[in-house]
């Protein structure tokens, strides 16, 4: 098992009850994982929580024996290797795009640089693009970039808020699809929080449900279509989750 | 908690002290408070205290009300109307802001005294010779005149920057409602916003209390003014601390009002794009006296000033030697400049600890250290010279080790002026960064450091950049705020060190109104310019 999420806790300081409530799963690597669920049950907030920009009152994370948190650990979100592409992208403006992938690269030597810079612009399909600005790019480009720049220092693990919330339904489609062969291509685990059984199921090999800061329900697609659309009565989703985690 | 403390250690530590170091002066003030009283405070406690405060009162209250009256209507009539030289008149408004009160006292004195070009002209050209006593404006009246000219601007922008992101459809079912533009003005308007003309006039009621050219000029006696006179007319520097700590508590005071005046509900306009105001047309003799009214106020706070100034600069031009002026003009940049340096660096650190480090403390200090702003120079100033001269008495021995024979080295250096602007001004900066950090959010530093970039480099290679026009508009707004700034100066520069505020300040207080107009026309364009630089990046920003 690649990385292993245990029992996470978490509330936002000064509200009452917890934004995450013991949170766990294990994935593979490779694996493309999307967490579903509506406004307000955590999907954010357990994406923050992976990449160190909040700490779990409770909880461990580990990717490949490393362990980034538990009780006793607290790796800062600088050393953690973990890729993340903002819902709005989060592209540095003063910067373009070549700047802006290079940014985590620091650590490579120069001609090095230069070759990882033009491979991720190649898989991203922006060879041409690597002196404008960010605000020269249209939506759908800006969060190629996004994820370009995510996956530069090839990182463990990427995370992606609500990648598609931006554009619109047609370029979703196509982006969705782009998505998909990138990740593929490049073999990044990846989780990717979003709203839209569509995307869920265009994407992802494994289906989170997230509701109010419970795991409601996990699974392949394949598995959950059908239980969607009904109400889930509350007993069941243990159950369920047992069996669908046995798979 | 403290392992994400640990990696802001450096952060937190600098914050920690810079806070301290803005903070420790003030708090002599108060200790002063509880050292044994002498006779001059019991005699001034019995006798002049009440006077003090009748007197500050008066000033402040009528400042404000005359103030809001011009500044709010002003705010209203530009956003709601069309009428002739509307667009100029919208950002010319601004300008009287450029020219400091006591620079705006000793010109008016002059136009209206017996050798003013007013009664000059009355009595070559029209034979009229007057009572000098109706044209006399060193007096209450006067004062409140001339902080109302020069401070309105106060009121008039942040109510028309409020005014201005209202939406229309809240004022239009106003007027669908079936109420006229006036009770629309008096039921919708001034309720709605109410906090931001508190916000004005607590703003001018803050720099009318600070303010000690002008009543030092015409004479009135006030807080500011016989801080200056126990302290140096009567040497008394415990009485001087009692009483600027009592201009302290009168102005904790008025922030408490101002509290209770704002209430609990802040109006704060929707995020979403709000529809901007379409502008009424005027017609007629209503066209030409919404213009009228615009032009004579700007004219009072402005070019009528100006135009004294420039003639009077015509007239002594030469008569202060180029080498002399342009020494005052380097030490007011070298102040200036070093002070907002420090200020800005000081600001950035300490906005970029508010913000790693979550929690109320650390969004708190930094608000509570603003209240130095609050604070008049004045008393600052006393805060800092008794600090400073415990830190000399305290630094003595290493004074000795080195070779030094004197007991004060800090307390007559620059060092102790500059530290003095820091205090006092560092709200001014911090409240641009700070709302810098909050234009830019949190992301982008998130991004960098999911990159693989520390914290310290992420504020290097990502903040400050992001930050730069948020960097350069505090750095101006301090710079001309110390370039304007008088008691601080007056009390804390070292022997012989002047600067274009305080040798103007010199020259009008000796009567030679005509030689001060030279510096103080430099003071008044430098800001006069920025202002309208401010101008062109307000505009430019339409959320
Ligand atoms: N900074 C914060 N402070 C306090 N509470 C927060 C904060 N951020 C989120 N919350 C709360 O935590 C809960 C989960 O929020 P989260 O942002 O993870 O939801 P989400 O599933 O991403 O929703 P959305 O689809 O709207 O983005 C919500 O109840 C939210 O109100
Ligand atoms: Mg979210």
């Amino acid at each position: 098992m690649f990385i292993s999420i245990q029992n996470v806790c978490f509330s936002y300081p000064n509200t009452g009850k917890p934004a995450l409530d013991q949170f766990s799963m294990n994935i593979e690597k490779g694996e493309v994982i999307s967490i579903l669920g509506r406004s307000g049950s955590g999907k954010s907030t357990i994406l923050r929580l992976l990449a160190g920009l909040e700490k779990p009152t409770e909880g461990s994370l580990t990717i490949q024996d490393e362990v980034l948190f538990d009780g006793n650990t607290f790796l800062q979100p600088e050393k953690r290797g973990i890729g993340m592409v903002f819902q709005d992208y989060a592209l540095f403006p003063h910067m373009t795009v070549g700047e802006n992938i290079l940014f985590g690269l620091f650590q490579l030597k120069k001609s090095d640089k230069k070759k990882r810079l033009q491979e991720v612009l190649e898989l991203v399909e922006l060879q041409d693009y690597e002196k404008r600005y960010p605000h020269q790019l249209s939506g759908g480009q800006q969060q190629r970039v996004a994820i370009a720049r995510a996956i530069a220092p090839n990182p463990h693990l990427i995370l992606l808020d609500e990648p598609f919330s931006n554009l619109d339904a047609e370029l979703q489609v196509k982006i969705r699809k782009d998505l998909r062969e990138i990740l593929k291509k490049a073999n990044i685990t990846s989780i990717f929080v979003t709203h839209d059984e569509n995307d869920a199921h265009a994407l992802a090999d494994r289906i989170v449900k997230l509701k109010d800061g419970c795991i409601d329900l996990i699974g392949r697609p394949c598995d959950l279509i059908g239980i969607h659309p009904h109400p889930v009565p509350q007993v069941t989703p243990m159950i369920e989750e047992r069996e669908l985690m046995s798979v | 908690m403290q392992r994400r403390l640990a990696n802001v250690n450096g952060w937190t530590v600098s914050a920690a002290i810079i806070m301290i170091l803005l903070f420790l002066p003030n708090i002599t003030i108060v200790t002063g408070i509880f050292s044994p009283s002498n006779e001059n405070w019991v005699h001034m406690k019995e006798f002049v205290l009440g006077s003090f405060i009748r007197t500050s009162l008066i000033l402040i209250s009528a400042t404000a009300i005359l103030t809001i009256s011009i500044g709010l209507s002003l705010a209203w009539l530009i956003t709601q109307y069309q009428f002739p030289l509307r667009g100029f008149l919208k950002w010319a408004l601004i300008l009287p802001l450029s020219i400091p009160p006591f620079i705006g006292a000793y010109t008016y004195h002059g136009i209206v005294n017996y050798t003013g070009v007013i009664q000059t002209t009355l009595r070559d050209q029209f034979d009229m010779v007057l009572n000098p006593a109706h044209f006399d404006i060193m007096n209450l009246p006067g004062a409140i005149f001339i902080y109302t000219m020069f401070l309105y601007p106060y009121v008039y922008t942040i109510t028309r920057v409020f005014l201005s992101q209202q939406s229309a459809s809240l004022i239009e079912s106003a007027r669908m409602l079936g109420k006229g533009p006036w009770r629309t003005f008096f039921q919708v308007v001034i309720p709605i916003s109410r906090v931001s003309i508190i916000g004005g006039a607590s703003l001018v009621v803050l720099e009318v209390l600070n303010d000690y050219g002008v009543v030092k000029y015409f004479g009135i006696q006030t807080f500011t003014t016989a801080i200056f006179q126990t302290w140096f007319g009567l040497g008394d520097i415990e009485s001087s601390i009692k009483l600027a700590a009592s201009l302290m508590g009168f102005v904790i005071f008025i922030l408490v009002i101002e509290k209770v005046l704002r209430g609990r509900r802040q109006y704060s306009y929707s995020t979403t794009k709000v529809r901007p105001l379409p502008l009424i047309q005027l017609k007629g003799w209503k066209a030409g006296l919404v213009t009228t009214y615009g032009l004579m106020i700007l004219s009072l706070g402005f070019f009528i000033p100006i135009a004294q100034l420039i003639d009077w600069m015509i007239l002594t031009f030469g008569t202060i030697p180029m080498d002399e002026f342009l020494t005052y003009v380097k030490n007011s940049v070298l102040v200036a400049g070093i002070s907002a340096t420090a200020i800005i660096i000081f600001a950035l650190i300490v906005g970029n600890f508010s913000r790693l480090v979550q929690g109320k403390v650390a969004k708190l200090l930094p608000k509570l250290s603003i209240l130095g702003y609050s604070i008049p120079g004045a008393v600052i100033a006393v805060a800092v010279v008794t600090a400073f001269i415990a830190l000399d008495r305290f630094l003595v021995p290493l004074y000795q080790m080195i070779g030094i024979t004197t007991t004060l080295v800090l307390s007559v250096s620059l060092i102790m002026l500059i530290s003095a602007y820091i205090i006092r001004f560092f709200a001014i900066g911090y409240n641009s960064i700070e709302s810098g950090y909050d234009k830019i959010g949190t992301d982008f530093r998130d991004a960098s450091r999911l990159l693989g970039v520390g914290v310290t480099k992420t504020f290097f290679k990502v903040d400050v950049p992001m930050l730069k026009g948020a960097i350069i508009s505090g750095f101006i707004l301090v710079f001309i705020d110390i370039l304007k700034e008088i008691p601080l100066t007056l009390i804390l520069r070292p022997f012989n060190f002047d600067t274009l505020s305080t040798k103007a300040f010199q020259y009008a207080s000796d009567e030679k109104i005509m030689e001060a107009s030279q510096a103080s026309l430099l003071i008044v364009g430098i800001s006069a310019l920025a202002i309208v630089v401010f101008y062109k990046f307000l505009e430019k920003e339409p959320d």
